[in-house]
């Protein structure tokens, strides 16, 4: 065989072969895995390019080198998954870099980390100030994670004690002005609904890129042509304005009536409406 | 504006808030929103048949001010 062949046939097959094996081998992403995975990938890919260009001469010998190395991985990544203590032995264990706002400089040196880097990680997890961590952790992939001190964490609705309503996945329902028939499925609604929609809001189906539904049954759209603008949806502050000013006239009647059972139905159905509007504010006003 | 008209308005306008309530119920996917839609969608209701008793004694004190 002459020797060009003999390396187009090699890398075709070797292509093809290091592809399947990289898929087999999962979707761990490259920057986020234990040292060891790399040499693992490192050599695989060494080895190929090897085999591919002839420098490996003996292809039965660079398949099996290639071959053992990628079942080996398979092997110790499956131990992984069921034993905890392969797991450890494979990947290592994650070191506590901070400790109640205390810096562990033991740790620290046992994972060659200088301050310097360490201040560095933190401020690309946007913490500046040392003082507002409580927790740190290298883990076992080199990465930092922090914990803030529980006075400086973000607000959430849990904080400011607020109820907020559950809220599902959109689902993309108009593509490039076709209508997409699976995620609509899935949210219960047909064609004809969002053609519907469409002839609400005055939107031509070819005229729209991208039309998304939530699990209100609310659409909402990006068009082509930027310079059409479109209504907003204003149903909901609208229901949440009507319940609040029926519940202010029942007020009112309440004052002007001189009948007194009229006086006492007007005064509880006012409290109910108000009771009524501050368990839907979540869902009407997000 | 008499009393009995403003009732009317403020009927009119939880009826209408009843009907968007009854939208929203049946369009939405999430059991806990419907179920919050369907509970606040019956309070209303109540409130208007309140109302629409009261309307009547209303009605029949003013009867020139009957309504179509």
């Amino acid at each position: 065989m002459q020797d060009w062949l003999n390396i187009l046939v090699r890398s075709f097959a070797l292509f093809f072969g290091v592809l399947v094996i990289v898929r087999i081998m999962g979707k761990r992403h490259p920057s986020r895995m234990a040292p060891f995975f790399h040499v693992v990938y490192t050599f695989i890919a060494i080895t190929a390019a090897l085999i591919a260009t002839n420098i490996i001469t003996n292809v039965v010998f660079g398949f099996i080198a290639l071959g053992s190395w990628a079942v080996l991985m398979l092997l110790i990544d499956y131990a992984a998954l069921k034993s905890k203590m392969a797991h450890d032995l494979v990947n290592g264990r994650e070191t506590v870099l901070i400790k109640q706002g205390k810096i562990m400089e033991e740790n620290l040196s046992q994972v060659r980390l200088t301050g310097e880097e360490l201040l560095r990680e933190l401020r690309a997890k946007n913490v500046f100030n040392l003082a507002d961590v409580e927790f740190a952790l290298m883990e076992t992939t080199g990465e930092i994670n922090v914990l803030l001190k529980s006075d400086k964490t973000p607000v959430t609705p849990h904080h400011l004690e607020r109820r907020v309503a559950p809220q599902s996945e959109p689902q993309t329902v108009i593509y490039d002005g076709n209508i997409l028939d699976e995620p609509l499925a899935a949210l219960g609604l047909n064609a004809r609904w969002v053609r519907t929609q469409l002839e609400k809001t005055g939107v031509a189906l070819e005229n729209v890129f991208i039309g998304q539904a939530n699990s209100d049954g609310e659409l909402y759209l990006d068009l082509f042509d930027d310079a059409v603008q479109l209504p907003q949806s204003k149903v909901k502050e609208l229901l949440y304005a009507a319940l609040e000013k029926s519940q202010a006239d029942l007020t009112s009647f309440a004052l002007e009536t001189q009948n007194g059972q009229a006086k006492a139905m007007y005064q509880r159905n006012a409290e109910r409406l108000k009771t009524v509007t501050e368990n839907l504010r979540p869902y009407l006003l997000r | 504006m008499t009393v009995g008209s403003k009732v009317k308005q403020t009927l009119a306008e939880l009826k209408g808030a009843h009907g968007t309530l009854q939208m929203y119920s049946a369009g939405t996917r999430d059991g806990e929103a419907k179920a919050a839609f369907d509970k606040a969608m019956a309070e209303v209701g109540e409130i208007i048949g309140d109302l629409e008793d009261r309307l009547r004694i209303l009605e029949s004190q003013e009867p020139q001010y009957k309504g179509k």
